[in-house]
This record gives structure tokens, C-alpha cells and sequence, in this order.
């Protein structure tokens, strides 16, 4: 059929770059400062004997950075630079129509912090007109590494700096919807990976584009960003996708747009990061006060006021999908109009399993609270000194965690005044 | 008594053919231009010739060629955009602002309009250099239009209350963002045009050029979809054919891969390329049909074109008829009215009644409505001192003028330093893309070296501007945060 061959040479595109054998290889740079998790991804895409990576495209040492972000930064950087810019080169000059980089790291640790952080800063002054977006692993409030605000914070402040969007995803809340919505008892980073790739794969799997509905989207990236994150002060994203169930619990439930996209809704107004356990007391405040009082009440209730948010649908009856609940002015800040804060993508393509599926990819006050919280904790290590000797040592001064601090401060007070 | 004889005139008898004759070559010589009827039509006001005129002018007007998207477009937007491009390059009759825009009256104003474009400079002429079929691929090397005056005054805007500055910033973001979906769409461009011109070595029969361009190898690989592309004039200065066979509508899904998988096909056959189509081909194959439409293709849109060219011709030997035609359609309009007076305020009606008491009100009133009156003139007046005139007053204009030419010097100086560092000026017009081998060069091609030094250089010159300006910014701030004290500046984190 014309539509399938359209959608898999609109994956295939954006995905893979093509291979001799038929098999495609996929549009990817592997870094690591250790080798074990690199082998171990290799060998799992090759396994599937549908894609693989390109046996080059990977770089990795023997030794990693012990979780420290200096490390990371400013050794392992700029000892690997030339090796690691020329193995992207090669991908760039793959593409015969190359927008930008799409970065994946952590930042609790030492080589994805760190060493993400200056390769991103080295792709903005290398690649001053490519789109660049980090998604980032937040790490568990009760994570093991001690050092891990500090780390946060300084890969936060320096992203905020060189890239154009942060699309973080907290590990606790994945971790919530891998035991109360997919019911698995003992949760493996696999499982986790895998809600992470779903909620991905949801929202960069080619959808139509506005003009004609026969047309793949060729800048899903660019289209992306122009909505989400023009302004440089806003660039915190988050992804809330619904419905996300077990195999199980899928044979016995039927969906309908209105069901879904209420739910979603009171998701993104509520703050809560899945479909259960929604707090259906948080309304939207009334438009006609003024913003202080409207402020406050937002304080109150746990509302979360967006800037702007974006909608892709997927699924069958998808035209017939009402998404008027978005477009409340009361949902958004008051500078910028529901007209040009809200967009959505529909597709007739159903994603993954589920008839229907509905993502929402959101600029708002997420991420304020845990952002918040982390700078405070790294803030009470950093007036007690602790552990900055391990940073001091290879190069990031505590002129440089003051630079952090002040960045930070600075967006959450922005996000906080919408 | 017998017949009056009617003395002929033969000037009249000339005049009488001739006006139709002109009409109809402008018309001819215009992008569907409308029938000579309309034309008649619009000189007695009637109404049925207004959304006609209306399309025509946006075609005029409209600084980009002529498009499906354009075309589309309601018949009140296109008389939305007319009117504001007609306001900003200065049209004198305010009449035509003041019509409405369905279409239901005002021909004959819309043929004032058309008329006062076609005397201020040569029309069909510019369209027809819009609409030309470019067989090569072109650009335009010199950086003549960049460095044209600012270009005409924005249209005078009134915020309505206070503007947030993060919408502002909002807004510029979306603009960098485009701009720079912009630059790497001209790399993919780029990109493509140097892999079709590799590619294609040794297909052209014109030895001097050896490979196809972007337009042949699109008329090879698609012979019928190919010729609306370029027809329509939308390929200009490396613009849109490629990227519209590549991405086209026609055939969902085909990317670049099938691009090379066809065009190697049809390069794989012998004999089938532009240098052979003159000789007779192999009737018994369906190859020969298919070679020869996009040829014949070619063919009717260059007669096309020069049915244009001679409808202008004639259009430029018969205007003085036309000219004269349009004195008689002036002359049917009224003299423009000088726009009102502001409105006489409204008193409120004291009947004339006698007795005291009453007149004692009314003198009351007439005091306090004298009062109100000063009171607001001394508000406006100090808001205006205040706010400084924005957008309005003769300081307003001054600042503007000053502004502009502050802007024009600054325009020069860069043309100066352009012309000092750079190679020899660069000539005008576009030049054609020819891939060759290292050396073969002849003595009057552009070689794409030179141009890319003199790019690189006036690059330079602008980017010195701009640090200094920005320098001059960082300064001027530093200086408005000195002057207030308690404000702490912490400068955004530079590298």
C-alpha cells in the first residue's frame, strides 16, 4: 500500500542511513567512557537482524569517570574531542538533509553529565545552525550517587547555555508507571528503557505535516521547537503520553479521543505524571483575575500553568479527536494566546499497540518543583564544601557552581512568575 | 437634404482600432491578465470587473512569483495585501483605501491603481523577468539587493495596551528558528545540486556544460509534473524545482533514493538524452514518446514565453493610445475629497427656555465642559512629551529620518569595505552552475573560489559591524544600570 511505503521511507530517512546488505544502519554515535553498555547495545539492535549500528560509529575507553562531572568535562573532554567530533562528522555528512542532533544522556553520573555537556557545547560552536536537543535522564531522588545535585545542576546550567531544548524525563516517575500502570514487580533498567523508548518513539515517529495530509514531516525537530521553545528563558520540556498499559490489561479496554484527551488534560493542569492517581481537584483559575491573585491560587491547588504545549495524536478516527480542552486560555500564561500556544499533530497511523495513543509534549511548570528542589540540596552541599575538592581538582571552580546556582535561580523564578 | 456627410477623420478611425489593440496587449503582456472587457467595464465603475482588477493588482503586487498557495487566497486578502502594498509604495487616492474588499464596487479606482503602477515603472517587463524559465541552475553572486536602502516604511502599528516583552522575545526565537531551517534547507540545496551535477557528467550534448541541471534531469525523470514546476516561474536563483520533485505531492514517500533510482534508469538507456533528441529515434518504442514530451514540453513553454515577449513589444509601440484613454477615465471621477475634519463633539441640547435658574445651569455646564476640554489638552499634551511622541508627531518622524539615515550611512561605509578588501565587484545578474574538472575554466567564468573569498570577506566586514555594535549595546546598558542605583546587572553568562 502507497501509505506504508511513504511511512517506512519517512523512517528510514530519518532513522537510518542506508547499508550495502540491505540491512540499514541507524543515524547514531555511541559515547562511552566504559565499554560494557556499549557492547551490550550493540549487540541487542543486531540481534533483531532488522538494523544495527555502525560498527564505527561507536567510541568508548576503559576506564569511566567515576561519577564526577569535572571528570567528565574536563578531561575526558578535551582529551577525546577530535576523535569523538570526527566520528559525527562522518554521520553529519550521511545526511542529505541534516537539521540537528538529538542528544541522550543523564546527569546524575560523570561521563553523561560531563562529558555530554562539553559535547554539546562543542556541536553549538561546530554546528552553530543545527537544532540541538537533550534528553535527559533525571536521576532518583533517592539515587546512590552522593555527588549527584552537583552533577544536575552543572549539566543543567551548561545545556541551558548550548542547547536549544532540555526534554528531561524523571526516573521516578517512569519507575511509578512501570509498577502501577505496567504491573511488573521487579523493575529492570530494561523495563524502564523501554517506557522511555515508547514515550520517544510517540513522539518522533513521522507524523503529517499541517499542509497536506499526504506528506510526511520532514523537520519533526525543527516543526518541534519553533512551537515549543523559541524563547531562549524556556527550554524545560516534558512528555506525558497516555494510554500506557501492560499487554495484559490492553485486551480488555477500549478507548475513545474525548476519554483520552480528558484525561491528558487533567494531567498536564494537575501536574501528575501518569494516568492514575490524577488529582481531580486542581481546576484552572478563573481568567478574569488578576495575575497576583491567579498566582497564588496556581500556588494553591498545585495548578500548573503552561507556555506552550504540543499534541500528537495517532490512531484511528484520529480527525474526529476534539482537542478544544487545550486551547482554554486559562492553561496558559498570559503573554502568549492559546492560538499560538497550542498545536497539534494528527495521524492516522496507530503507534506501537494501541489503537489509539495521545502524547503530550509540554513547556511548562513540570519541571519547577523537583528543579527547585534539586538546586536547594546541592546548594546546602556546596555552603558545606563537601565533595567540591573532587571538582576543584580537575578544573571547575566554585566560581563555576556559583555560575550554576545563579542560572538556575534564574529559571525557576522565570517559570515561576508565568 | 440628402445624408449628412460625416467628415472621417482618419486619426480618429486610427484611434478607434487602435485602443482595443493596446488594451489587448497589455493584457496579453500582463499574467492572466484580464479581458479587454474588463478594462471597459472599470472606466464606467461597473462592478462586475472588480475582483478581476482585484487579482490582477495582487498578481502586480505581490513580491513573490505566483504561486498555487497565492492563488488561493480570498478575495478579501488579496484586496487586504493590495491595499497595504499599494499605502507603503505611496499611492496618493485615498478613495481606494476606503473601498470594500468583496469586491462589489470600485473598478474604476483599482483601473486608477493599475494605471498609476504601469506609468511608475516597467510592469510586464518585471513579470516576465519573474516568470522566466531558467534552464540552468542559477544564483546571484553580486549583493546588490542587500545592500539596497531599507526597503519601504512598515505599515504604522498601535500596540493595543502594554506589550510583554517575552511574547517579543517569543517571537524573535520563532524567527531564529526559521532562519535557521532556512540556511540548512540552502545546504541540503546545495548538497543535492553538486551530487545531481557529479552524477549526471558527460549526459549534456552541449560539451561546454557536460552535465544536466537540476531542470533537465527533473524534465527527464518526470516528464509531464515536470514543466508545471518550472512553467509556473517558481524556479529562480536556486529556488524550488529540486525540492519540489524531491518532496512531491504527486508521488507520497519518494525521496531521494527513488530520485536516483529513476534518473539512473533513464541515464542507463542509450540515446536517450538531450544531445540525440534531434535525430530519429526508434519508433517501435514507447522510450520514444516519452523522450520527446518533456521536450515538447519545453517547447510550448518557451513559445508561451514569447508570445509574452511580443505582447509587450506591442504593448510599449501602442501605450500612448492607452494613456490617453485613461485621461477620459480620470476625468469621469470626482474630485477627491480632503479627508474630514475630526468629528464636532455633541453638546447636549439645552432648550432655550427662559428663567433664571436654567440659564444659571447652562452657564454652569458651558464653564465645566470648557474646563474638561483644557484639562484633557494639558494631559495629552504632557503624555505626549512624555511617552515622546511614539509613532506620532514631527519628533517621531525626526527620530525615524534620523534613524534611516543613520541606517544608509551605515550601508555605505560596508559597500566601501566590501569594495576595498574584497576581489574585483562582482557582476550583476545570474550566473549559471556549471561543475567542471580542476583548469578547465574558461577566461570569462566566475570561478566559485573567487566568489566564496569575496563572500567569505564581506563576511568579515559584517561581522566586525556587528561586534561593534553589540559592544556599543553592552555599553549603553551598563550605562542606563549605572545610572539607577540599588539595581543589580548580572550579565547573561558569555563564553
Amino acid at each position: 500500500m502507497r501509505e506504508n511505503e511513504a511511512y517506512q521511507a519517512s523512517c528510514k530517512e530519518r532513522f537510518f542511513s542506508e547499508e550495502e546488505n540491505g540491512v540499514p544502519i541507524a543515524r547514531a554515535v555511541l559515547v562511552d567512557m566504559e565499554p560494557k553498555v556499549i557492547n551490550q547495545t550493540l549487540s541487542k539492535a543486531a540481534q533483531s537482524g532488522q538494523w544495527k549500528y555502525g560498527q564505527h560509529a561507536c567510541f568508548c575507553q576503559k576506564q569511566g569517570s567515576g561519577n564526577n562531572w569535572a571528570y567528565g568535562y574536563s578531561v575526558h573532554g578535551p582529551r577525546h574531542e577530535e576523535s569523538i567530533m570526527n566520528i559525527i562528522r562522518k554521520e553529519v555528512e550521511k545526511c542529505d538533509s541534516f537539521s540537528g542532533f538529538f542528544i541522550i544522556m543523564s546527569m546524575a553520573g560523570g561521563t553523561g553529565s560531563g562529558l555530554g555537556a562539553f559535547v554539546t557545547q562543542n556541536l553549538e560552536d561546530q554546528y552553530s545552525n543545527s537544532l540541538k536537543m537533550n534528553q535527559i535522564i533525571w536521576p532518583y531522588g533517592t539515587g546512590e550517587v552522593i555527588v549527584q545535585n552537583y552533577n544536575s545542576i552543572l549539566t543543567l546550567s551548561h545545556l541551558y547555555r548550548s542547547s536549544d531544548a532540555l526534554l528531561l524525563h524523571e526516573n521516578d516517575a517512569i519507575h511509578k508507571i512501570c509498577a502501577k500502570l505496567m504491573n511488573i514487580k521487579q523493575i529492570s533498567f530494561s523495563d524502564i528503557n523501554q517506557v522511555l523508548a515508547h514515550q520517544l518513539g510517540s513522539v518522533f515517529q513521522p507524523t503529517y505535516s499541517a499542509e497536506s495530509s499526504f506528506h510526511y514531516r520532514r523537520n519533526p525537530l525543527g516543526d518541534l521547537m519553533e512551537h515549543l521553545v523559541p524563547h531562549p528563558e524556556f527550554k524545560m520540556l516534558s512528555v506525558r503520553n497516555i494510554p500506557h498499559m501492560s499487554e495484559n490489561s490492553l485486551a480488555y479496554t477500549t478507548f475513545t479521543w474525548a476519554g483520552l484527551l480528558k484525561h491528558l488534560r487533567q494531567m498536564l493542569i494537575s501536574n501528575a505524571k501518569m494516568e492514575e492517581g490524577i488529582d481531580r481537584h486542581v481546576w484552572p483559575p478563573l481568567s478574569g483575575l488578576p495575575p497576583l491573585s491567579k498566582m497564588s491560587l496556581n500556588k494553591d491547588l498545585h495548578f500548573n500553568t503552561s507556555i506552550a504545549n504540543l499534541v500528537i495524536l495517532r490512531g484511528k478516527d484520529v480527525q474526529s479527536a476534539d482537542v478544544e480542552g487545550f486551547k482554554d486560555p486559562a492553561l496558559y500564561t498570559s503573554w502568549l494566546k492559546p492560538v499560538n500556544a497550542f498545536n497539534v499533530w494528527k495521524t492516522q497511523r496507530a503507534f506501537s499497540k494501541y489503537e489509539k495513543s495521545a502524547v503530550l509534549v509540554s513547556n511548562s511548570q513540570f519541571l519547577v518543583k523537583p528543579l527547585d528542589m534539586i538546586v536547594g540540596k546541592a546548594w546546602n552541599m556546596f555552603a558545606s564544601k563537601a565533595y567540591i575538592h573532587q571538582y576543584t581538582k580537575f578544573g571547575i571552580e566554585e566560581e563555576d557552581f556559583l555560575d550554576s546556582f545563579t542560572s538556575l535561580e534564574q529559571v525557576v523564578a522565570s517559570y515561576c512568575n508565568l | 437634404m440628402g445624408r449628412r456627410r460625416q467628415r472621417v477623420d482618419p486619426a480618429a478611425g486610427a484611434r478607434a482600432g487602435a485602443l482595443p489593440e493596446a488594451i489587448a496587449a497589455l493584457s496579453r503582456s500582463l499574467p492572466s491578465g484580464p479581458s479587454p472587457e474588463i478594462f471597459r467595464r472599470a472606466k464606467f465603475d461597473r462592478p462586475e470587473a472588480t475582483s478581476a482588477l482585484w487579482q490582477l493588482l495582487f498578481r502586480v503586487l505581490s513580491p513573490l512569483p505566483a504561486g498555487n498557495a497565492l492563488a488561493s487566497l480570498a478575495l478579501e486578502v488579496q484586496a487586504r495585501l493590495v491595499k497595504s502594498a499599494l499605502c507603503s509604495q505611496g499611492y496618493p487616492r485615498l478613495a481606494l483605501a476606503q473601498l470594500p474588499e468583496d469586491g462589489s464596487q470600485g473598478s474604476r479606482e483599482l483601473l486608477l491603481a493599475l494605471s498609476w503602477l504601469l506609468a511608475r515603472g516597467p510592469v510586464p517587463e518585471q513579470m516576465l523577468a519573474q516568470a522566466r524559465v531558467p534552464l540552468g541552475d542559477e544564483m546571484t553572486v553580486c549583493q546588490c539587493e542587500a545592500l539596497a536602502s531599507p526597503g519601504p516604511p512598515a505599515p504604522h502599528m498601535e500596540a493595543e495596551g502594554p506589550v510583554d516583552v517575552r511574547h517579543v522575545q517569543w517571537l524573535m526565537g520563532k524567527l531564529r528558528f526559521r532562519w535557521r531551517q532556512l540556511v540548512s534547507s540552502q545546504q541540503e540545496q546545495c548538497a543535492l545540486l553538486s551530487k545531481i551535477h557529479l552524477y549526471t557528467r558527460g549526459c549534456h550534448s552541449d560539451q561546454s556544460l557536460s552535465h544536466l541541471s537540476v531542470t533537465e534531469a527533473e524534465m527527464l525523470r518526470d516528464p509531464e509534473g515536470g514543466q508545471q514546476v518550472s512553467g509556473a516561474g517558481a524556479a529562480q536563483n536556486l529556488d524550488l524545482a529540486y525540492p519540489k520533485c524531491l518532496h512531491s505531492f504527486c508521488t507520497p514517500g519518494m525521496g531521494p533514493r527513488t530520485f536516483w533510482n529513476d534518473l539512473w534508469l533513464v541515464c542507463e538507456q542509450p540515446g536517450l538524452l538531450p544531445g540525440d533528441w534531434a535525430a530519429p529515434l526508434d519508433p517501435g518504442g514507447a522510450s520514444a514518446c516519452s523522450l520527446l514530451s518533456p521536450f515538447r514540453a519545453l517547447l510550448r513553454t518557451l513559445e508561451r514565453e514569447n508570445q509574452r515577449l511580443e505582447a509587450v513589444l506591442a504593448w510599449r509601440r501602442s501605450e500612448l493610445v492607452f494613456w490617453r484613454w485613461m485621461d477620459t477615465v480620470l476625468g469621469t471621477c470626482a474630485p477627491e475629497v480632503p479627508a474630514a475634519a475630526s468629528q464636532p463633539t455633541f453638546l447636549p441640547w439645552v432648550p432655550e427656555r427662559g428663567g433664571g435658574e436654567l440659564d444659571l445651569v447652562v452657564r454652569e455646564l458651558q464653564a465645566l465642559e470648557e474646563e474638561l476640554r483644557e484639562a484633557a489638552e494639558r494631559r495629552r499634551a504632557a503624555w505626549e512629551a512624555k511617552a515622546g511622541g511614539c509613532g506620532r508627531g514631527p519628533e517621531w518622524s525626526a527620530a525615524r529620518r534620523a534613524s534611516r539615515e543613520a541606517v544608509e550611512k551605515e550601508l555605505g561605509a560596508l559597500q566601501q569595505c566590501w569594495e576595498r578588501d574584497g576581489g574585483p565587484a562582482q557582476p550583476h545578474g545570474p550566473h549559471r552552475l556549471v561543475r567542471r574538472e580542476d583548469g578547465a575554466a574558461g577566461d570569462r567564468d566566475l570561478r566559485a573560489a573567487v566568489v566564496i573569498r569575496t563572500l567569505r570577506s564581506q563576511e568579515a566586514c559584517l561581522e566586525a559591524v556587528l561586534r561593534r555594535l553589540q559592544g556599543q549595546c553592552r555599553q549603553e546598558l551598563a550605562r542606563l544600570v549605572g545610572a539607577r542605583p540599588g539595581l543589580i546587572w548580572i550579565p547573561p553568562p558569555g563564553r
